[in-house]
């Protein structure tokens, strides 16, 4: 399988996630009432969360792919996607106790929206556990295919609908309850452009996960 | 925190990164040359 990244692309996004950093410090203004710089993991946190969505919600569609076409490879990128979105959110929920403690005062405070970025990662966690117990990868493609599709619920509804039902300390989500988006131009600029190069990262990762998953396949039936 | 002190975890993020994409940079190659040995 050929790389879906060009070298051009790879030294393009490195330089896109060095000018998200410089602009994360240098050019977005701090959020009012936040502690100190504290605001500024607003620009990794919020962008490895909706990262991990977007790989949760492509693993579903993945799964869906293979439930239909009984294809591996449709498998693989199912796993790989919920591997890498498994780190992205563990990214998130590390940053965001990062955060709590600086303006909450402890790293874990029982806020909904931690628990609910928890929960997430239990139920994908339990995804992966569920692949490492099953032997037959027929079986194992199955299940893990009917398992993430679930998370078509499960995912929606903690990362979007929770946080819009629940009392919570944690800032308004970036779209609010009104459907519009209260932030200051430059930040919402160097919160996009980030979000942007950690899709890029996770496609890419993907993509060489994939091309790993398929080595050893390969390597299994020989 | 003063600029200095900012210019400085700017800095040491942009190595991290660095560090990072390089890995990862030669993660691809090494799969592209086990790909074109099978």
């Amino acid at each position: 399988m050929k790389s879906r990244f060009a070298p051009a692309f790879k030294l393009l996004l490195w330089a896109w996630m060095c000018l998200v950093l410089a602009g994360a410090f240098f050019y977005a203004p701090l959020a009012a009432g936040f502690l100190g710089e504290s605001s500024r993991i607003l620009f990794f946190h919020v962008p490895m969360a909706w990262t991990a969505f977007v790989a949760f919600l492509a693993a579903a569609v993945w799964s869906g792919l293979y439930l239909a076409r009984r294809e591996p490879r449709h498998d693989r990128a199912a796993a790989a996607a919920v591997e890498l979105g498994f780190v992205f959110c563990l990214l998130a929920t590390v940053t965001g106790a990062m955060w709590a403690r600086t303006m909450w005062g402890a790293f874990w405070n029982w806020d909904p929206r931690q628990v609910s970025i928890v929960l997430v990662l239990i139920f994908y966690g339990a995804y992966l556990a569920l692949r490492g117990a099953v032997e037959d990868r027929e079986k194992r493609a199955r299940l893990g295919a009917v398992y993430a599709l679930l998370g078509l619920v499960v995912a929606p509804f903690f990362f979007w609908v929770v946080p819009r039902i629940t009392f919570s300390l944690h800032p308004d989500s970036i779209v609010n309850t009104r459907g519009t988006i209260d932030m200051e131009s430059r930040m919402l600029q160097v919160l996009l452009a980030s979000w942007v190069g950690f899709n890029a990262l996770f496609f890419w990762l993907h993509g060489l996960r994939c091309r790993l998953g398929a080595l050893a396949d390969r390597r299994l039936e020989a | 925190m003063a600029s200095g002190g900012i210019g400085w975890v700017v800095a040491v993020n942009l190595v991290i990164w660095t560090g990072l994409f390089l890995m990862v940079l030669r993660l691809d190659r090494k799969l592209r040359d086990l790909e074109k040995d099978r």
